[in-house]
């Protein structure tokens, strides 16, 4: 019996994956036909090396309420490298981000192989389950839409976009 | 022994002791330009100088307003001083450190360089109204911290014993420490107003040494990664980029904190970086010429503990 | 008409004004600085320091929305911003060096291209100097023709006296209508004398010479020497009173979006930077130059005014003390 639970509030997961290990751990949960939360958008980078932690910024700044940055466990990378460069960033950023007053809990790195179908579900439904519990991230979307003083035009549609967070 | 107010009086013998090396080099023509500071219109005010030819060399000055960090001339981001030959320059210790890290990055060859060094007591933490007097409150914040008095390795230092220095507690230290208790909340609220005022000179960018891509992320819109709009959202964005880029390079020379017209604690995002890289790869910038930062470079056994 | 009116007055009548609905803009402490902004109470007001940026934001915001873009389907929903939604605005405690920039400011707004945003700000904003009584070494009101009682831009002009309060005097029809519609507040001056205003020690400067110097000299190792230390930040333009270029940009996604326009300096390299590659200002002094040149210069070719009044924030702010007074100075004596 296969039941879905309504929830009044679905977070957005934005999930940066790399192609060789996560993605595929994540296509294998999916022919395997596993249940995982719905919430996730997978977007595919050649290698977490490659993977900017200028777009995290930009997945909270357009609206995601999580972000999920997954790749080969250390030893595994197609690079070689790649993920122990990436590691050394993260620890960095989430430092960074931390102190700027970005609660981390709504930042999950893992490592989830090609083989590890299950740990992709479990890694996501962690995720979802504990940013929904957290409710929507509102301190970029605010910020979003705050003006300089001498820019601001009060307006009924303005006021509207802030109730809406 | 040591005293409340920084004695700086070696200053008027350091200025001495840079106007005749910066002399002899340039007759000698050792160099072909001086990178210094020079007295400006406003009192007490100095202000970078390139100086060419040994008969301005009388123009050299060093002061608690020669604030800058010179090694900024020395970057591609300064295309117009000619580097045919070797150049001098005027560092102060802190200075000295971004040169280190600029050599380690391969942007400078140590032996293009004369480096005149600078024994320093301190200098202001602004020089909006160059007459203030140095004082225990009047110090930039980075040289209560400071470590490097006496610049190490440089191929001149005036022949100045430095005075007994006092003891100064260190602001960063407590201000990070403060904000580190706040909860993420409070500290977002902190930093949104703190961000809020800025708006997008990048003076912060354009006198970092560390600062010297060709063309910045932040200027680039295709694909525009952070809105170049002087809003509290691209503010904020553009603020975390430029600590990022900087984490495990910057060593604290603190000029993207004086300079900010609008007095954001730049430096604050600065030394909490350099904090968390020291705590987590045992690392500091400045220290020596190493050709690889602590994010440019990785060991198997780094942790990962934030990691499922 | 001379009016007198006391400090509990005034801050009565933008406690009136506030309540009313009008934006009252006044030089207030924010995050540790002082600068022109909205007040929620006249006790705010902080007027013994010059705000970090100048008045001019009242009219020429930081930055603001043009136009707004929504594409649904293959349909592109275009929204204007309505000026009418401009709120109507008392600009207090306004420096004459700031309030002497705006009349400036009008010229190039309302030229060949009538800039409705600037405008619309311009017609429902009063503006009500104050006179200068103190001064640093990086004043220079006087250099360029004005001075720390200068009332040019301002609709209402007060004058600290010493015995407190100020007497007000009105330079337009929208300062005679907030005497008039304040009637209570306001009373016949009487004999306190005014505060001893600020003196700026910059020598009087030449600016037709200036300007004879400059369309002879777009070439002079004048520039190589000021600016090879240029950084090329937009501080001093930020700052700047007078200073009015801006950028426009289009932010959003694919499917929204705004359209902006913000300020932009002559000191980025990213200025006349062209889609080719080229750039006509390669090199800094090249940039600085421009500075000098549109405000001692290009600006009186067009406009037969100069586009300085000043204020010395430049003078101060510059990271590597680049000396704006020193520079026209140099240029007068020569």
């Amino acid at each position: 019996m296969n039941h879905t639970t309504q929830h009044s509030f679905e977070p957005k997961i934005i999930a940066f994956v790399c192609t060789w290990c996560t993605y595929a751990g994540a296509d294998l949960a999916g022919t395997s036909r596993m249940q995982y939360p719905a919430n996730v958008r997978v977007l595919k980078f050649p290698c977490t090396g490659r993977i900017d932690p200028v777009f995290i910024l930009k997945a909270f700044q357009q609206g995601a309420d999580g972000v999920l940055v997954s790749g080969c466990h250390p030893g595994d990378c197609h690079y070689i490298a790649g993920n122990f460069h990436a590691r050394r960033r993260f620890a960095a950023f989430r430092k960074l981000l931390e102190f700027i007053g970005v609660d981390l809990n709504r930042l999950q790195f893992s490592w989830v192989s090609a083989a590890e179908g299950g740990k992709w579900v479990e890694v996501v439904t962690d995720l979802t389950e504990k940013v929904r519990a957290m409710g929507p991230m509102v301190e970029f979307k605010e910020l979003a839409l705050e003006e300089q003083w001498s820019g601001v035009i009060d307006t009924p549609e303005l006021k509207e976009a802030y109730n809406a967070i | 022994m040591s005293t409340r107010v920084p004695d700086t009086s070696i200053y008027f013998a350091v200025t001495e002791g840079i106007r005749a090396e910066a002399n002899r080099l340039l007759s000698a023509g050792e160099v072909t330009a001086i990178v210094g500071y020079t007295t400006g219109r406003r009192t007490g005010s100095s202000q970078p100088i390139i100086v060419t030819d040994a008969d301005d060399t009388a123009r050299l000055c060093f002061s608690v307003t020669s604030v800058n960090n010179l090694a900024v001339y020395l970057t591609k981001a300064k295309k117009e001083i000619p580097k045919n030959g070797k150049i001098g320059i005027v560092v102060k210790g802190c200075d000295l450190k971004a040169l280190v890290g600029l050599m380690g990055e391969s942007q400078l060859k140590r032996e293009e360089l004369y480096l005149i060094g600078v024994p320093c007591v301190g200098v202001l933490a602004s020089t909006v109204q160059p007459s203030t007097e140095l004082t225990a409150e009047t110090i930039a914040p980075k040289c209560r911290e400071c470590d490097a008095h006496l610049p190490s390795g440089c191929d001149f230092l005036p022949d100045v014993a430095l005075p007994p220095l006092p003891q100064l507690d260190g602001k960063y230290t407590a201000e990070i420490a403060r904000l580190e208790a706040l909860t993420p909340a409070e500290r977002w609220v902190y930093w949104k107003e703190q961000f809020a005022k800025c708006i997008k000179c990048y003076a912060c960018r354009q006198v970092c040494p560390f600062c010297f891509c060709e063309q910045c992320l932040c200027d680039r819109n295709k694909p525009q990664m952070v809105d170049t709009t002087p809003r509290p959202s691209g503010n904020t964005a553009w603020h975390i980029v430029r600590a990022m880029h900087l984490a495990g390079r910057c060593a604290g020379c603190a000029e993207c904190e004086r300079v900010c017209p609008m007095d954001i604690p730049l430096n604050l995002l600065n030394r909490k970086m350099a904090k968390e890289l020291k705590e987590l790869f045992d690392y500091e910038a400045g220290l020596e010429v190493n050709d690889k930062g602590p994010l440019t470079m990785f060991t198997e056994k780094d942790d990962q503990s934030f990691i499922k | 008409m001379q009016k007198y009116i006391s400090q509990q007055n005034l801050n009565t009548l933008l406690d009136k004004l506030i309540a009313k609905g009008t934006r009252v803009v006044a030089p207030r402490m924010n995050a540790g600085i002082p600068l022109y902004e909205p007040l929620e109470s006249s006790a705010k007001m902080v007027t013994d320091q010059l705000p970090r940026r100048s008045a001019k934001e009242a009219f020429f915001p930081v930055c603001e929305e043009i136009m707004s873009y929504e594409k649904e389907g293959q349909q592109v929903k275009l929204t204007d911003v309505d000026p009418a939604r401009f709120p109507e605005t008392v600009l207090v405690g306004v420096r004459p060096c700031d309030a002497a920039a705006i009349p400036v400011l009008d010229a190039v707004f309302s030229w060949d291209y009538k800039d409705e945003f600037f405008l619309e700000r311009r017609r429902k904003t009063t503006v009500i100097g104050l006179a200068c009584t103190t001064a640093d070494d990086a004043c220079f009101c006087t250099a360029v023709g004005l001075s720390p009682a200068e009332t040019r831009g301002s609709d209402l002009f007060l004058t600290p006296l010493d015995g407190g309060g100020y007497a007000c005097e009105s330079y337009s029809e929208k300062g005679e209508a907030l005497i008039a519609d304040n009637g209570e507040l306001f009373s016949e001056p009487d004999n306190s004398m005014p505060l001893p205003l600020a003196v700026p020690q910059a020598d009087k400067v030449d600016l037709k010479k200036v300007k004879r110097w400059l369309d002879e000299h777009f070439e002079d190792p004048l520039w190589d020497g000021i600016a090879v230390r240029c950084v090329g930040c937009g501080a001093c333009a930020f700052v700047c009173p007078a200073c009015h270029c801006f950028d426009i940009v289009d932010e959003g996604t694919e499917k929204a979006g705004k359209r902006r326009k913000s300020w932009d300096a002559c000191g980025f390299w990213k200025f006349t930077h062209h889609a080719s590659g080229h750039n006509p200002r390669d090199l800094q002094p090249k940039r600085y130059r421009n500075r000098i040149m549109h405000k001692f210069k290009y600006y009186d070719d067009k406009f037969g005014q100069t586009l300085c009044t000043g204020c010395g924030r430049c003078v101060r702010i510059c990271p590597v003390g680049i000396d704006i007074a020193a520079i026209v100075d140099e240029i007068n004596k020569k």
